[in-house]
């Protein structure tokens, strides 16, 4: 897998030892199979689209996890991002005409301003009082988007004016296009949350998540580290908002803004590994491969739904036997195993 | 206007009985018990069962809710909640939201996900006084909600057990020196908890179809009805929802029904902001 089993401690630059090569070289594998899936002999429509809703779950892991797992600030309320970044590309576009290629930078500095409003009133809380205020004001934005129909579409929610293939305003009928775009925005938050594990902002930022009276005592603002990092967040997630609705060609108030929205953002972050860069591309990979697996057999049962209670079982065993997440817990057994031995695979 | 008081005063009576089951909760065991309003939605479902199989009236189903959630309650406390006794944590938050989810989903599954509504013959009738108009189900929610809220205070003031459960939530730390924070005592008052939820649900599907979707529509009430109310008092919680049905009904008369929850999520927001550490009372927001 692209994952490193990556503690966030630096490493001295200049000396990547022997595992890291490798993990390079599984990373660069992994993504060429990717890219090339489209070329191998049994691809199909179907397993390109499941791909493709795999890379937009592990691209809005990576979003959440810059301010929940880096930042250690547990949101509930990133479903209002998303949504920002859903509405905000389709209304642009229904609208005025603008293309997604611009709508989306446009949604996503929407996104931002919006997370900074949130954050001026939801950072003088800590821990689990953010985490409900945060929750109230998705349900706000939930409430506001069913009822303000003329701008919204209300509960049927907003379909994009579809033009068959246009690369021009980001639409395509296959969706071979979506696996490359979305491989790249991965790759792209994959370095954003690489930089933000080595550099000088995203140690300030763990030093935050780590104990904010020490923090402040070393000289970090703490108030603005925070703001930061989430209107980083919430950029990335708008932009996996505006993938989300050119791959899916429509959104409504419950997928944007609703509540089990915000907890399945989170869920490829806490399944693969909070505040690791690896970690929320193994946890969407296996929520994918969770969803597919139980709507097969749903479908064969009859029953609709099955997906999310995976989902609740899987998000209870993961915080009362892993709270660490995959790569957390491999990393552990890994140190007891090797015992006082230096351990390998960069961990602390 | 006096019209939506009244009925905002009914409704709420409902809103603070299971937020004081809530409010136990969270002032025994700092437990935020996200799955709480997935509680009343199973006491809805029920008394709806009851009614549907047996042509039982919801309120006489009341003992059946009351049971069936409380076990629940019980059960949900050994597996998940016993782990996070005394820390209001955000595993403990992820956790409870994943039981939310799984009784959600268990719910849609065996329910499906559309609403139920109970037709009796006299919920749907009002009484009449001059131009204000009541339901007949709202009056008998109210008050058999009062009746439980007073009996639930009187359990609490009268009775060794209820002295303890004061006990641990005004003070945890004193009350863990004198050994009351026992299992027994967490666990009845977990399964307390569920019970007024059961009740309330129970209650509410006399007038209110129940879907599954309803819990996340009731969870964020228990939890300004409780922020309202100011933690330790475990009454004050219902006096909370008191005041959510009121500025529920209220929205509706001067603004539109369909946004009447959006000025509640308002008035948490602004209680968190302007006391973001003083908020449930002496607990720090740490």
């Amino acid at each position: 897998m692209a994952g490193t089993i990556d503690s966030g401690a630096p490493v001295p630059a200049g000396l990547p030892g022997r595992a890291e090569f490798r993990q390079l070289g599984y990373g660069v594998a992994l993504v060429a199979l990717v890219a090339c899936l489209p070329l191998l002999p049994f691809a199909n429509s179907y397993l390109i689209g499941i791909v493709v809703r795999a890379l937009i779950f592990i691209a809005l892991g990576q979003a959440w996890n810059v301010i929940a797992g880096i930042g250690g600030q547990l949101s509930l309320g990133h479903g209002v991002f998303f949504g920002l970044g859903a509405y905000g590309t389709g209304l642009l576009f229904n609208d005025f005409g603008i293309t997604p290629w611009v709508g989306a930078w446009l949604a996503a500095a929407l996104a931002g301003a919006v997370a900074v409003v949130i954050g001026a009133i939801t950072f003088r809380l800590r821990g689990i009082y953010f985490a409900l205020a945060t929750v109230v004001i998705s349900l706000a934005f939930e409430k506001l988007a069913r009822f303000y129909f003329a701008l919204t579409g209300g509960d049927t929610g907003l379909a994009v004016n579809f033009r068959g293939t246009a690369p021009a305003v980001m639409q395509w009928r296959e969706p071979e296009a979506f696996l490359w775009i979305s491989l790249a925005v991965v790759l792209a938050f994959y370095a954003v949350t690489r930089w933000l594990l080595r550099g000088n902002f995203g140690l300030a930022l763990q030093a935050v998540r780590d104990d904010e009276e020490a923090a402040t005592s070393a000289g970090v603002n703490v108030y603005r580290t925070k703001l930061l990092a989430l209107l980083l967040s919430a950029a990335m997630t708008a932009l996996a908002g505006t993938l989300h609705l050119q791959f899916y060609l429509s959104i409504d108030p419950g997928t944007a803004f609703g509540l089990s929205q915000a907890i399945q953002i989170q869920l490829p972050a806490l399944i693969g590994g909070l505040g690791t860069a690896g970690g929320p591309i193994i946890g969407g990979a296996i929520m994918i491969l969770l969803s597919e697996g139980t709507n097969v057999a749903s479908s064969r049962l009859g029953l609709d739904g099955v997906d999310v209670l995976a989902y609740g079982i899987v998000l209870l065993l993961i915080v009362l036997k892993a709270p660490v997440g995959i790569l957390g817990y491999i990393k552990s057994k890994r140190l007891q195993r090797s015992g006082r031995a230096a351990p390998a695979g960069g961990g602390d | 206007m006096l019209q939506a008081l009244l009925s905002g005063i009914l409704v709420g009576g409902v809103y603070g009985l299971f937020s004081m089951g809530f409010s136990i909760a969270f002032g025994v065991m700092r437990i935020v018990n996200f799955a709480h309003g997935e509680l009343v939605m199973i006491g809805m479902f029920a008394a709806f069962f009851a009614y549907s199989a047996a042509g039982v009236d919801p309120l006489v189903a009341i003992p059946l809710a009351f049971v069936v959630v409380a076990a629940l309650s019980a059960v949900l406390y050994l597996l998940v909640y016993r782990r996070f006794v005394g820390r209001a944590t955000l595993q403990q938050l992820l956790a409870a939201i994943a039981v939310a989810l799984i009784l959600q989903t268990s719910a849609t599954l065996i329910f499906g996900p559309s609403a139920h509504a109970v037709r009796s013959n006299w919920g749907s009738q009002y009484l009449l006084i001059g131009p204000i108009f009541l339901s007949y189900a709202q009056l008998a929610a109210f008050a058999i909600s009062v009746a439980c809220v007073l009996t639930v205070e009187a359990v609490l003031r009268k009775t060794s057990w209820g002295k303890a459960i004061r006990a641990v939530a005004d003070d945890p730390e004193a009350a863990q020196l004198v050994g009351l924070n026992s299992q027994v005592i967490n666990i009845t008052a977990f399964a307390c908890s569920g019970a007024l939820a059961g009740i309330a649900g129970a209650v509410l599907v006399s007038y209110y179809p129940v879907s599954p979707h309803v819990g996340f529509l009731l969870m964020p009430i228990a939890l300004i009805a409780t922020v309202l109310g100011g933690l330790g008092s475990i009454g004050g919680a219902f006096v909370g929802g008191i005041i959510c049905g009121v500025i529920q009904q209220m929205t509706s008369v001067l603004w539109t029904s369909a946004l009447q929850d959006v000025p509640l999520y308002g008035v948490l927001l602004l209680l968190l902001a302007f006391r973001p550490y003083g908020l449930f009372g002496r607990v720090s927001a740490h």
